[in-house]
């Protein structure tokens, strides 16, 4: 991260305003952008950052909504909890109305607390644990981005019914990602009755796996489900391949990012993992892209896209409702639906996407995937 | 004059080799291939800083020399008295016309300080390093979450709970360590303090893994909710009552002032507890352990009734950090979270209460305030920690013994 | 008595793998925690700055790999051989900088203070690194790939990677050439009379300045060679494999004796062995709390580690 950039960014995007913004009833709406900008996962604070800036930029570049330009406001959380509460407190107390975030779950649990009773918007891009929209009832709490019970089922349907394999081992990162999607993953296997031989959770930070891979390659697995990220991803295909366990490997979006093409290189050669369906592909989002690639920012990775489509959903609500009041918005984002990179929104009464739907992908180890199914 | 000149050369060159290949050239991933970007100007400005900061060291070092520090004006301990209740009143009111960013943060703060005067209980008055001091605020924490989450337990009724709990914990652990000395303790604590988290992340089933356990309750008001709406349908609110429009804030100033009663009790029990027999046993034994023991006090006791009351304060502070949040994890509970303590600690002055309370705030507040730099902060907070130790070791406000001072 | 040597045939290909797993482990954490063991000798400090120092090493590394160009076709030893100069020199650099900077102004006060400057120091180097690099993980080029194989039991292969056996060769080779180093050479001499007592050598007229820098320097190195190996061999790097290493590798000096060198290689050794084989044969997750519990009771029972010696604390 240059240590220039944000400062320079966010002075470029006032300009822009500045010259673009209609001036009767303009109003700058800010949208706080909440994640680690600091600390050990500070990539994935990154990613929602460059979906939500390159958002906020296009969006006031095209006239802002209804006239009204966004101003983007970029606080960090550390994805501590006790972070995350104060930054809530600090935008209630700044009269913000909109937030694009928390970006990890174990902050956006209690950051939502505290929206919801002040009737804040937020939108998170890339919590995924259940209990964000499952505990209570909740109107002003979205998500961009699938939970850990809707995506396993589909990994699990497309193991059972397409690999068949003889012996699984599901593993995670024990973290709250990580282990959810492989909870949800191994209870729809057991359902089948498949047989999990091990299912264990590696330390994300750790860099040598060889212990748990000969565990595999003892046991004679031939199929491996991993709950988690790239990084570790790729160092399990990448060591797998070293002692020569040829089992066939598979993960949530979180691994769906070119970067561990660099990593596990050959190896990534057939990774499947679901995803949502593929923009790229879309003709639309050719000058999505190129926007990315002109601020210098990365598009690639689980993150930006949903943290894109969340600022649009909420220029699009405000569009329509006429109005920057977020319960109004809340009210508008319940009863629409919203035409986004990633996909078409529409939201169910707890917040969460309605129906989204996970294709399985192929990996090919230059970076690049098709879907099967 | 030539001396300081190649001081600063070489001090330049040593930094142009530092910070080039950190600074200078900047790993980027083409598509999947690394490639490097050169930025020089940072490396510049890093070298030219240092060429010149070393160049005018010798002069700055002689002014300061002249300048005088100015002395703190000493109370009498009557205008003390008067001083430390101006201070209440004021900590009593300011919130009811803050902002309530600020007073979340202040509740934060205060938190900090109930941790701070627990662990100077341990570090300050009985010297032993604790580097696992966290363990005891997560067991604090999660005792109230799990029994709220089992039996149902308010806040109130699970407060002394939690406490006892730490307690318990700080006694069964300390037990076996606490015949061993210095840097030892100091890494057995660290051991413990990691297998704590460790195993609230492992055991899934019974806390909830790396998820924790949320929709932790807020306190009531002597039993009364203070909600939009009552939790159980048909209890009136505690707005409801006084018959005021329920405000989101008014929760907020309600933490804070809990927050304000638990760390005046923690102030004034550990106080209490310095001048007692049992306090000045621990300050034996900070002082002098094979003369303690010469004495006749048996240190592995004074040293366990530390550690528990310490551990006791942790589970305190913890029992309301969980109500706070609504949410425990294992990740508030890092080894990192222990070593800021520490730090607290040791910024304060080990061994002063007035000095840690000062030194919670200061590592509390200065942060946030620091916000507009979000991607430096974690880079100053660590340089602050450095350039305090070198420029103040014995803290903000040293401890001062009891002594009498000769009239003239 | 069939059955039993039937299953030995089976268990004994894991076993074997594992024991090679855990010893080029413990080879990684044995290069890092002679940095602590030396230092802590010395002066009587836990550097917990050193895994920021090892995780600097491996940039540096990467740096110099790139600037050179990995597809460029120069000879193997020419690369490894330049990566590794660079990344030591730099990380001694960094090392006596620390030093220096952080710490020579803090002798002789109370014990905190010091440890209290190395955290902020650990958590500065880790932030400079972060703003100065990304914090997105690296990839590293693959430049030693192989593996030697052999056919254990029915259908075992056990791998032994050509890299880590790479690693396992020079630490045993360094540590040798560290222990005749300090038996033998003057400023070994000068370390041993440092650790042994420091006034006493000062007014022997020994600079002891120069012995405490030099200790701090030569740490630096060795965790450098072990920084650039092993990211070599793992294939990623991001700022934050400094504080995880940190600790493992300072476990592992402690439960071989701290202070003691050829404790830190067999503390490292253990610990690689003890971690994977409780990956192997218990839940992996359990490995660390497994680690750490040995950790507490090799305290309990034998407080100086295995190879220290006992202090005998004068009245």
């Amino acid at each position: 991260m240059k240590p220039l950039n944000c400062p320079a960014r966010l002075v470029l995007a006032l300009v822009i305003t500045a010259f673009c913004g209609r001036i009767a009833q303009a109003e700058t709406v800010k949208i706080a952008i909440v994640g680690p900008l600091t600390g050990a996962v500070a990539q994935y604070g990154d990613m929602v950052k460059a979906g939500a800036l390159t958002a906020i930029e296009r969006i006031n570049a095209a006239g802002g909504a209804d006239g009204n330009t966004f101003e983007a406001v970029l606080l960090d959380d550390a994805c501590e909890p006790k972070q995350a509460v104060a930054v809530a407190n600090k935008i209630v107390s700044e009269g913000i109305k909109f937030v694009i975030g928390h970006a990890c779950s174990g902050s956006s649990i209690p950051a939502a607390d505290i929206y919801e009773n002040e009737g804040v918007v937020m939108i998170t891009p890339s919590a995924t644990a259940p209990q964000l929209t499952e505990a209570k009832p909740r109107q002003f709490i979205f998500r961009t981005i699938g939970r850990d019970d809707q995506q396993g089922p589909v990994a699990a349907k497309y193991i059972i019914e397409q690999v068949k394999p003889k012996k699984i081992a599901v593993l995670h990162d024990k973290q709250s990602y990580g282990q959810g999607m492989a909870t949800s993953v191994k209870a729809a296997l057991d359902a089948a009755k498949l047989p999990v031989v091990v299912f264990e959770g590696i330390h994300a930070g750790d860099s040598d796996y060889s212990a748990v891979i000969t565990k595999l390659k003892s046991r004679g697995v031939d199929f491996v489900y991993f709950g988690g990220y790239h990084p570790e991803m790729g160092l399990l295909m990448r060591q797998a391949r070293e002692q020569g366990v040829k089992a066939l490997f598979m993960g949530p979006e979180g691994v769906g990012n070119k970067d561990i093409t660099a990593i596990a290189g050959a190896a990534s050669e057939g990774m499947l993992l679901t995803q949502p369906v593929d923009f790229s592909a879309d003709p639309a989002n050719v000058a999505l892209l190129s926007a990315f690639a002109a601020q210098k920012r990365n598009p690639n990775g689980p993150f930006q896209m949903p943290a894109y489509a969340g600022v649009k959903v909420i220029a699009d609500a405000i569009a329509g409702t006429g109005s920057t009041d977020p319960a109004r918005v809340a009210a508008y984002m319940h009863s629409h639906t919203f035409k986004t990179p990633i996909g078409v929104v529409a939201y169910d009464d707890k917040g969460d996407l309605k129906s989204f739907k996970f294709v399985v992908y192929t990996w090919h180890q230059d970076a690049s995937k098709t879907a099967i199914n | 004059m030539t001396m300081p000149f190649k001081n600063a050369l070489a001090a330049a060159l040593l930094t142009a080799i530092l910070t080039t290949p950190l600074l200078g050239l900047q790993l980027q991933l083409d598509a999947y291939r690394v490639v490097l970007h050169a930025h020089w100007t940072p490396v510049i400005i890093a070298v030219v800083a240092v060429f010149v900061f070393q160049l005018i060291k010798p002069l700055l070092v002689r002014s300061i020399a002249h300048v005088r520090r100015p002395a703190w004006p000493t109370l009498r301990p009557q205008q003390q008295r008067y001083a430390v209740l101006a201070l209440l009143v004021l900590a009593l009111v300011w919130p009811f016309f803050g902002a309530r960013g600020h007073v979340d943060i202040a509740t934060l703060a205060l938190i900090y300080i109930i941790l701070g005067l627990g662990l100077n209980i341990v570090v300050g008055f009985a010297g032993l390093l604790d580097l696992g001091y966290v363990g005891f605020y997560a067991v604090g924490g999660y005792t109230y979450a799990l029994l709220y989450q089992h039996f149902g337990l308010t806040f109130w009724q699970c407060l002394p709970l939690a406490t006892v709990m730490s307690a318990l914990f700080g006694l069964i652990l300390g037990f076996p360590v606490l015949r061993l000395r210095g840097d030892y303790l100091a890494i057995v604590t660290l051991g413990f303090g990691e297998i704590i988290r460790l195993l609230l992340n492992n055991l899934s089933a019974l806390t909830g893994g790396p998820d924790g356990i949320s929709s932790i309750p807020k306190p009531t008001v002597l039993g009364i909710d203070m909600a939009r709406h009552a939790s159980v349908a048909g209890d009136t609110t505690f707005h409801a009552l006084l018959d005021m429009t329920y405000q989101g804030g008014h929760m907020v100033i309600y933490l804070y002032l809990l927050a304000l009663l638990l760390a005046c009790l923690s102030y004034f029990v550990s106080s209490r507890l310095l001048r007692m027999p049992m306090g000045r046993a621990w300050e034996a034994l900070r002082d002098d352990e094979i003369a303690c023991r010469s004495l006749g006090l048996n240190p592995t006791r004074i040293k366990l009734s530390a550690f528990t009351l310490g551990a006791a304060f942790a589970g305190l502070a913890g029992c309301f950090f969980a109500a706070r949040q609504g949410l425990v994890n294992p990740e508030s509970f890092t080894f990192i979270e222990s070593a800021l303590i520490l730090a607290i600690v040791v910024l304060g002055g080990m061994g002063s209460q007035l000095g840690v309370i000062l030194a919670a705030i200061l590592l509390t507040v200065l942060p946030e305030l620091a916000r507009s730099f979000a991607e430096y902060r974690m880079l100053l907070f660590g340089l602050v920690m450095v350039l305090m130790m070198i420029w103040r070791p014995q803290g903000l406000l040293p401890a001062s013994r009891p002594h009498v001072v000769l009239p003239q | 008595m069939g059955a039993s040597l039937f299953a030995m045939n089976e268990l004994l290909p894991e076993l074997t793998q594992q024991l090679v797993n855990g010893l080029s482990l413990g080879a990684i954490y044995a290069l890092i925690a002679i940095g602590y063991t030396m230092v802590y000798g010395i002066i009587g400090m836990i550097n917990f700055a050193h895994g920021e120092i090892y995780m600097i090493a491996s940039y540096v590394g990467l740096v110099t790999l790139s600037a050179i160009g990995v597809q460029a076709g120069y000879p193997l030893l020419l690369l490894l051989g330049a990566t590794l100069i660079v990344a030591v020199v730099v990380t001694g650099l960094y090392g006596w900088t620390v030093e220096r900077v952080a710490y020579r102004p803090l002798r002789g006060g109370p014990r905190l203070v010091p440890l209290i400057s190395a955290i902020g120091m650990s958590i500065f180097l880790q932030n400079f690194v972060q703003i100065g690099q990304g914090s997105r993980d690296m990839p590293v080029p693959v430049l030693i790939s192989g593996a030697l194989e052999f056919q254990m039991g029915s259908d075992f292969t056990v791998t032994i990677a050509y890299s880590r056996m790479v690693i396992v060769g020079l630490t045993v080779l360094l540590m040798l050439a560290l222990t005749l180093f300090i038996a033998r050479s003057r400023m070994g001499r000068a370390c041993r009379a440092c650790a042994e007592d420091m006034g006493m050598t000062n007014l022997l007229g020994i600079d002891i300045n120069r012995v405490i820098s030099f200790t701090f320097v030569l740490g630096a190195m060795l965790a450098a060679v072990g920084g650039v190996l092993i990211a070599l061999s793992i294939g990623k790097l991001n700022p934050y494999i400094g504080f995880i290493a940190g600790i493992k590798a300072f476990t592992a000096a402690v439960l071989g004796g701290i202070g003691s060198i050829p404790g830190a290689m067999l503390g490292g050794v253990l610990l690689g062995l003890v971690e994977t084989l409780a990956a192997a044969y218990f839940p992996t997750q359990y490995k660390d709390v497994v680690s750490f519990v040995l950790l507490v009771l090799i305290l309990l029972f034998r407080p100086t580690g295995l190879l220290g010696r006992a202090d005998m604390e004068k009245v």
